[in-house]
């Protein structure tokens, strides 16, 4: 089994190998069939990797202890699907997992643009390049197939990592980070084959978004986890490797805007290239993060021979980038100026810069223990202070740019007709700011502030709507419900976006409410005593135990009222896992259908003999959930500017590829 | 104009570092003495753990995690205990030295799980 598993590894590192060497070589010279022979190892790579991935998926099935990964990753007791997960709980694993996603993105990536030749004569080597590094890895350095005599049993999982979260959780975010190297790969390519025009931006338009929403989607499930597994309230405390996965996001966000401006207006090009660049960089340095322990994280990963040669790569796709972009600075010329500083294209550079200044604070952020301790020779770190204070810089203003952007017209706004556009949204913002102000909302500038402005935007998404259905049942005639829904339908990334926006409103509610309004009580309690929080009433009444398969679990039984009436029972504990020697906190959530809050109880330290005194620690986080169901609507706003649209590519295939269809 | 964005950015950029002394120091055991004011600690317990977090304060040693030192760093601390906090784990708490204990701010106690991502009997 192993032996197979190794030769699928080799295998998949000969034809990506050959796909960069002989993709470059035929691209370079012009040979057509040899760049299709290379395209073809690209596709190849892909069945051989997923050979690789079911042998050691089979092994973790088996629990086949032989396999030292299977050993160290998980035991007998432990339950078949976190056995499956463990895939991704480990380095090898998680290394196997990217060059399994890489090679199927590749080949589906390639084959579908097949007819655009001379780009993908040249996005193929730059795929190969990625992949053979990921390759040489897993087939030489940090293997998944090592075998060892069998221990008696396995080293189990991370109690915490015991999660469904954790099934759904990093595959998500390697498509993410994974996805972000299609655009790359295709960006990289139309500056080879020096076709500069918006083709390569058309082209992997989809990828961005596609990868956009599963990094999105990756943070949130990873956020949630944290929140309901972690134990301490929180969903985000600006760590390392969140920041790791935040950054490319950012990066990506920015580049979605910025390529609109380019498709309109042929403007950015450079700036696009950079982005573009940016946002694979930093998912690799995320992946180095994760892997290297270099820097200090709550998620601390024992330093690891790896890190060395990841560094070496992240500085070659580096330098390799920006040497690209700058032999071809003559042919990413502008085609048009910026006319005014109050038009669509200005705010769209506002919101850019404003995102890459967040990212390049957080960056500054991660990687600042690291330059002080080469600098001062001592390691400094900044902590939540410093993160807030930018994401208060530059969040708000980008919050509120996300209401005033769509709203401005394209090259070049009158005053006038923007007063009238704005008048709405004002009002709707002035009128929730002194509502929030009157209620006692002012005990945080940063949330009022956050309120307002998404009043402001939700005011302005709510009245693009309006106007659109106003507008194609004045011109079709049609119902209030089908105009609607044909205004989607008819001008889905448009409106899809705006769904998108109406999400991020979500989120900001939801986190301001959550971390500028919160509650935090903590009590010693014995049985029958009773602690206020909030408004609520919450009652200890004694501590149970059972057995459950794997772990020695403790509950409390805590009844929580309000105003005299009984709202629920929760149940906060913790559980001792025997084989890993390990506790975990378990929480009990209240979900407050009044607010959309919740009633977080933790069992801070359950008494070691009967009687003692039980330490219960209650957060009452306002709208938290709002974040939660931001998620949704994020997945189904990019769901529906992401669905392919006949009319849309027709238009595309005409401009850029006459004869062929772009896919 | 970008030019004049990113200038902005970065003058923002500067206040605060100006302003908030540019991070807290993250200190081994071994190089604690001489330090004054709020410093992050970073090291491996060392037992006997005695005391209560929630009463006048749970009690224990801190050593080096790298090297052999043999600076041993008395910690007092009081707040929310990790589930992971155990003797032999690497820990992060912040706070100043005082009297020759270090005495950690509440809840700043942060463990760290280093088998989640490479195993330490991993060879590879």
């Amino acid at each position: 089994m192993a032996a197979l598993g190794r030769a699928a590894l080799l295998l998949a590192f000969g034809l990506v190998a050959y796909a960069l060497v002989a993709g470059s070589y035929a691209a370079w010279k012009r040979r057509r069939r040899l760049a299709l022979s290379a395209q073809n190892a690209l596709l190849a790579a892909f069945p051989a990797t997923l050979l690789a991935s079911v042998v050691l998926w089979i092994a973790l099935a088996r629990r086949d202890l032989t396999f030292q990964y299977v050993a160290q990753h998980t035991s007998h007791s432990l339950p078949l699907g976190y056995a499956l997960s463990a895939f991704w709980g480990g380095q090898e694993g998680s290394l196997l997992l990217w060059l399994l996603i890489l090679t199927g993105y590749a080949a589906l990536a390639v084959w579908l643009n097949r007819r655009s030749r001379e780009l993908v004569a040249w996005a193929v080597p730059v795929l190969g390049l990625v992949a053979t590094f990921f390759a040489f890895m897993l087939a030489f350095v940090s293997s998944p197939f090592v075998t060892a005599p069998a221990p008696a049993d396995g080293a189990g999982m991370v109690p915490s990592l015991q999660n469904p979260y954790m099934l759904a959780h990093p595959p998500m975010l390697y498509l993410g980070y994974v996805g972000l190297t299609v655009p790359y790969a295709f960006a990289m390519g139309a500056l080879l084959s020096r076709r500069t025009d918006e083709r390569w931006i058309v082209i992997t338009r989809r990828w961005t978004l596609a990868a956009w929403t599963f990094l999105g989607i990756g943070q949130l499930l990873g956020a949630h986890w944290a929140y309901v597994e972690i134990g301490w309230g929180g969903y985000y405390a600006w760590d390392p490797v969140e920041n790791a996965a935040l950054m490319p996001w950012l990066a990506v966000t920015a580049f979605l805007h910025s390529v609109m401006i380019q498709e309109k207006r042929g403007m950015l090009k450079v700036w696009n290239m950079v982005l573009v660049a940016l946002a694979f960089g930093l998912s690799l340095f995320g992946t180095f993060l994760t892997r290297s322990g270099v820097v200090n994280s709550v998620h601390s990963f024992s330093k690891s021979p790896i890190g060395g040669w990841f560094l070496g790569f992240i500085a070659v796709m580096v330098v390799f980038s920006v040497a690209l972009i700058y032999l071809r600075l003559p042919l990413l010329k502008a085609k048009t100026k910026l006319e005014s500083l109050v038009s669509r294209e200005a705010t769209f550079l506002y919101n850019n810069l404003l995102l890459v200044a967040l990212c390049l604070t957080i960056l500054w952020g991660v990687v600042y223990p690291i330059l002080s301790q080469a600098v001062r020779g001592e390691t400094r770190s900044v902590s939540k202070p410093y993160y807030d204070f930018f994401l208060h810089t530059f969040g708000l203003p980008l919050l509120l740019l996300m209401g005033l952007g769509p709203l401005v017209a394209w090259r070049r706004a009158s005053l006038r007709a923007l007063g009238k556009t704005f008048i709405v949204p004002a009002v709707a913002a002035l009128v929730t700011g002194v509502a929030l102000l009157a209620l006692g909302f002012g005990s945080s500038v940063p949330g009022l502030l956050a309120y307002t402005f998404s009043a402001f935007v939700a005011a302005a998404i709510v009245l693009e709507f309006v106007r659109g259905t106003q507008a194609r049942r004045a011109v079709a005639g049609e119902g209030w419900w089908r105009a609607f829904a044909m205004l989607v339908a008819r001008n889905r990334r448009r409106y899809g976006g705006y769904i998108v926006h109406a999400a991020i409103v979500m989120l900001a509610i939801g986190i301001a409410g959550s971390s500028a309004y919160q509650t935090v009580r903590e009590q010693a309690l014995r049985p029958g005593q009773s602690m206020e929080v909030a408004g609520y009433t919450l009652t200890y009444r004694g501590l149970t135990q059972t057995q459950e398969a794997n772990a020695q679990a403790v509950r409390a039984t805590v009844d929580v009222t309000r105003g005299g009436s009984h709202v629920t029972t929760l149940h906060p504990g913790k559980n001792d896992y025997p084989v890993e020697q390990q506790t975990s906190n378990e929480v009990s959530i209240y979900h407050d259908p009044r607010n959309l809050g919740d009633l977080f109880t933790i069992a801070d330290q359950v008494p070691s003999k009967p009687g003692g005194p039980f330490y219960l620690k209650v957060l009452v986080k306002p709208l938290v959930n709002l974040i939660w169901l931001a998620g949704f609507i994020f997945v189904g706003g990019s769901v529906i500017a992401m669905w392919p649209d006949a009319v849309e590519q027709r238009r595309l295939a005409a401009q850029y590829e006459p004869g062929a269809i772009v896919a | 104009m970008v030019a004049l964005s990113v200038a902005a950015a970065l003058a923002v950029f500067l206040v605060y570092t100006a302003v908030a002394g540019g991070g807290t120091p993250q200190i081994s055991p071994s190089t604690l003495a001489g330090h004054k004011g709020d410093v992050l600690i970073v090291g491996a317990v060392v037992g006997p753990v005695t005391g209560d977090a929630h009463g006048k304060g749970l009690r224990f040693l801190l050593k080096d995690v790298q090297g052999h030192s043999a600076a041993r760093v008395p910690i007092s601390y009081t707040g929310s205990v990790p589930d992971l906090f155990k003797v032999g784990r690497h820990i992060v708490v912040e706070g100043t030295l005082r009297n020759g204990t270090f005495v950690a701010k509440p809840d700043t106690l942060v463990t760290k799980c280093p088998s989640k991502y490479a195993p330490a009997t991993s060879k590879t």
